[in-house]
């Protein structure tokens, strides 16, 4: 057999001196008892915002468009900005699912359930915006390609948005197939603990029979490994094409070649912050410190500095580029969105965006609990006026001044952005409760390489020298 | 004690030199003939020295931003050969020397008609005039000087800091920390540097009017997947030499992941910038891939393409391709020519229009570059153990699955 040896350079990922039988205990814990008070608090607040949410929809669909602040010049407003912001919080997900992965970054198993669950609810907010934003919405399936009896009525393939229904409807299936395939053995660990009869045949249903053979989990690598392969390339081109909405157009402020890699890089950034969000709160109520360690969470202080900072890159070269190129459209318009009537946006978009990650460069903010959880809240704040920066304060000052505009939503926009916070943590604490928030299977897969218990027994082989270590990997088993 | 030295052999060295000869031969040579010579021929002997020595100059430097990506990321594989991008990188000054004095002669010495970089002398040219507070020979030079100078600096603090490590007590982890710390510097420098000004300056400024925003990250992308075959490459040599006994077919899958990933990462930007001002179809703007994919350069253009995307995509995908070293070397040695191509797509057409030539000259002063890059890396790779015996992650790096 292979040595099990890391780095002594490296923290443990899971704490506690647990043994196998211990992961399983802690993790199916929260499934198998009544949830708390807590709990039905939360579940019941998310399903009132919800149900707001769902009001506020009808109302727009009843009276029409026109309640919205919407205007002729300034065409989308909060409705795609909350998509574009929603789409973005999806990424972190198959991020830390997939390209962790191969990456063979230890640390994502402890976090990637939570993230992957995540990234499904943001994208099913993401998509209700495009959809009640086309206004007649019972037309809604005229953009998908079907033979139809409308004559010649058909989509059109040349518009970046047709392409985005593509691209979200893939990567919402991939990433659903991705998150479930790992469930199952998760599932049937649930089944075979289980009490009641209910839970064993509604478990045993989920788990599709599994039974944990080597042929099972053969099986189940060779699925994560082609998942992963496919996953890769649609985090980089979700939004990718989210960007292309933008910048296949000819309008100053969207017309970047930088947006491309730069959206996927904003999504990654608002994707960890919320995963941070949301973990924190998780680790604390579920008692999952020993498993989502602070080392987890500094890690992904580190990819929110990181795709911080590059994102600032972007931010200030659009600026340089747009006097640069000496247009003097494209100079206006950065003009109008640094110093015009929403400047205040552009300047909370620079202050949470760029200023506030830096923070992290010092350790202790990063391993800072409190100070982690309050800076992935200004991150997403700080993402959502990205979009809203780069919507409207595009779109405000158009080519003719007698165009110019202000826009501010109504209650219904408004409302349904609410709504949409309803949906998605109304799904989180359905998840949170009958879904083993950490993969069971796939923590005890790192548990002998980065469990704290086992990292001690390895400080023997950390003394040794390099002969002697090489003697006994050789001789392993 | 674990000791692998590496002696340069003689064949290398002769390699090397009579390569750097060839070069000092083709710049004599092209001194004599392209210099007194009509306007585009002189354009043609500064645009070759420009493409290669800040070609030769980006893909070095790529070993340094790989040593601190590796460091920031606690990246264990890499360890079994860094001493080839710390020797790499530490050779950056090098390269930095060489693209300084050819920038330098092209900004200052040529006159009143730039023929390379017509901000120079803006002759009236409205937008040039309005750029001029960014494009002057000033700040040109600082930037300049600056970038090289601090690029250069870290290249050879990281070999040092990775060679006292060496003889630090066994598992002291205080230098470790210190190359965490200056690995998070250097992204910043390089962020501001690579990311953006340096390749404006130095290759979009030669098509002073067009602009793309994506323009640094694609050269980016560009030098930092040649960097990785080039550090492939001397892998691969001093395995085949005998050394580095502890790299084997698991390290070498890395690298072959990391040069198919980053070529499709390549063509991503490729892509990126591409569509996106083909389908907008600005006139400003669709004029620099204009020339390039219809005009003179158009077999360049899909070449370019071919070597960078199709060969990769194809050969990389399978895994036991990134586990042969036939294949892995073959492929290396195609991304580091592809992409030579593609710094010769980006900095030809401006200056020479439809006279581009790919003759004795081009392939001369190439040879000298790559001379240069043999007996310097030699050298240095020569002058220390192979082996970092106190590199905290060492043990991790011999028992290593892909």
């Amino acid at each position: 057999m292979h040595l099990k040896y890391e780095s002594f350079v490296r923290e443990p990922l899971i704490n506690g001196n647990k043994t196998y039988a211990q992961v399983t205990e802690d993790i199916c814990r929260p499934i198998e008892q009544k949830p708390t008070r807590l709990w039905y608090m939360g579940f019941i607040f998310s399903l009132l915002l919800l149900g707001f949410g769902a009001f506020s929809v009808t109302w727009e669909v009843y009276w029409g468009i026109g309640t919205w602040g919407i205007n002729r010049t300034v065409g989308w407003g909060w409705d795609i900005t909350n998509f574009v912001w929603w789409v973005g919080i999806g990424h972190a997900g198959t991020l830390i699912s997939a390209i962790l992965l191969l990456f063979r970054q230890g640390w994502r198993t402890g976090v990637n359930r939570a993230a992957e669950a995540m990234t499904i609810f943001a994208v099913m907010c993401a998509g209700q915006f495009p959809i009640f934003h086309m206004g007649r919405v019972w037309n809604a399936f005229y953009v998908l390609p079907l033979p139809n009896t409308r004559g010649a009525l058909w989509p059109n393939f040349n518009s970046a948005l047709l392409w985005d229904v593509f691209a979200i409807s893939t990567y919402f299936t991939v990433s659903l197939l991705f998150w479930y395939s790992g469930l199952v053995p998760d599932f049937a660990t649930i089944r075979d603990r289980a009490k009641t009869k209910l839970r064993k045949k509604l478990y045993g249903v989920a788990s599709f029979g599994w039974t944990g053979t080597a042929k099972n989990w053969q099986r189940f690598e060779a699925l994560s490994l082609v998942l992963a392969g496919l996953s890769t390339p649609l985090v980089l081109s979700v939004h990718t094409i989210v960007s292309f909405d933008f910048a296949t157009s000819v309008i100053p402020g969207w017309h970047a070649t930088i947006f491309p890699p730069y959206f996927v890089a904003g999504a990654v950034f608002s994707g960890f912050a919320m995963v941070n969000t949301l973990l924190v709160l998780v680790r604390k109520i579920f008692r999952l410190e020993d498993y989502i360690t602070i080392g987890h969470i500094e890690a992904m202080n580190k990819v929110i500095v990181l795709t911080g900072s590059i994102v600032g890159v972007a931010y200030l070269t659009e600026l340089f580029m747009a006097w640069y190129s000496q247009v003097v459209y494209e100079q206006e318009a950065f003009k109008w969105r640094v110093l015009g009537p929403y400047w205040w946006s552009y300047w909370a978009m620079m202050a949470c965006n760029v200023v506030s990650p830096q923070f992290f460069w010092f350790k202790k903010l990063r391993r800072n609990i409190v100070f982690t959880f309050l800076l992935s809240i200004v991150v997403n704040i700080g993402m959502w006026f990205e979009r809203f920066v780069i919507i409207v304060t595009s779109l405000y000052r158009d080519y003719l001044p007698s165009s110019w505009t202000y826009y501010s939503p109504t209650w219904t926009e408004m409302g349904f952005y609410i709504g949409t916070f309803g949906l998605f943590f109304t799904c989180f604490f359905l998840f949170a409760k009958y879904f083993p928030v950490v993969a069971i299977a796939e923590i005890k897969f790192t548990l002998k390489t980065s469990g704290d218990n086992y990292k001690r027994e390895m400080q023997a082989l950390d003394e040794k020298t390099v002969e002697e270590f090489i003697h006994v990997a050789e001789h392993a088993h | 004690m674990i000791t692998d030295r590496f002696e340069v052999p003689s064949r290398l060295r002769t390699t090397g030199i009579v390569l750097l000869l060839i070069g000092v031969l083709a710049l004599v040579g092209g001194f004599a003939t392209l210099l007194p010579g009509a306007e585009h021929d002189q354009a043609r002997f500064w645009t070759v020295l420009l493409q290669n020595s800040v070609f030769f100059l980006f893909v070095s430097a790529a070993s340094i931003f790989i040593q601190a990506a590796a460091g920031l990321a606690q990246g264990g594989w890499i360890v079994a050969y860094r001493r080839v991008p710390e020797a790499i990188g530490a050779n950056v000054w090098v390269f930095g020397l060489i693209a300084l004095i050819v920038l330098f002669s092209i900004v200052f010495g040529l006159g009143e008609h730039n023929p390379i970089y017509h901000w120079v002398h803006p002759h009236g040219d409205k937008v040039l005039e309005g750029k001029s507070s960014f494009l002057n020979k000033g700040m040109f030079a600082g930037f300049s000087i600056v970038t090289v100078g601090l690029w250069s600096w870290f290249g050879i603090k990281f070999r040092s800091m990775s060679l006292a490590q060496d003889r630090a007590p066994r598992n002291s982890t205080k230098i470790y920390w210190k190359m965490v710390a200056m690995s998070g510097a250097f992204l910043f420098v390089y962020a501001l540097s690579m990311m953006s000004t340096t390749p404006w300056y130095w290759i979009m400024s030669i098509d002073a009017h067009w602009y793309s925003t994506l323009f640094s990250w694609y050269v980016f992308a560009s030098s930092f997947v040649s960097g990785m075959a080039l550090i492939l490459l001397w892998t691969v040599y001093l395995k085949n030499r005998g050394n580095l006994e502890f790299v084997t077919k698991e390290h070498m899958h890395d690298l072959g992941k990391f040069m198919f990933a980053f070529s499709i990462f390549w063509t991503y930007l490729w892509f990126a910038q591409f569509m996106l001002i083909w389908y907008a179809n600005i006139p400003e703007e669709t004029t620099y891939f204009k020339i390039r994919m219809q005009g003179p350069y158009a077999f360049f253009f899909w070449a370019n393409l071919i070597l960078n995307f199709v060969l990769p995509i194809l050969i990389l995908m399978a895994r036991p391709s990134k586990r042969n070293y036939f294949t892995i070397v073959f492929m290396a040695m195609t991304i580091i020519f592809g992409h030579w191509i593609d710094f010769y797509v980006m900095t030809m057409p401006g200056p020479l229009q439809q006279h581009w030539h790919l003759d004795w000259y081009e392939l001369g002063i190439v040879c000298g570059f790559i001379g240069i890059m043999i007996l310097t890396v030699s050298k240095t790779l020569a002058k220390a153990d192979l082996v970092p015996v106190n590199n905290p992650f060492l043990k991790e790096t011999l028992i290593h699955i892909s």
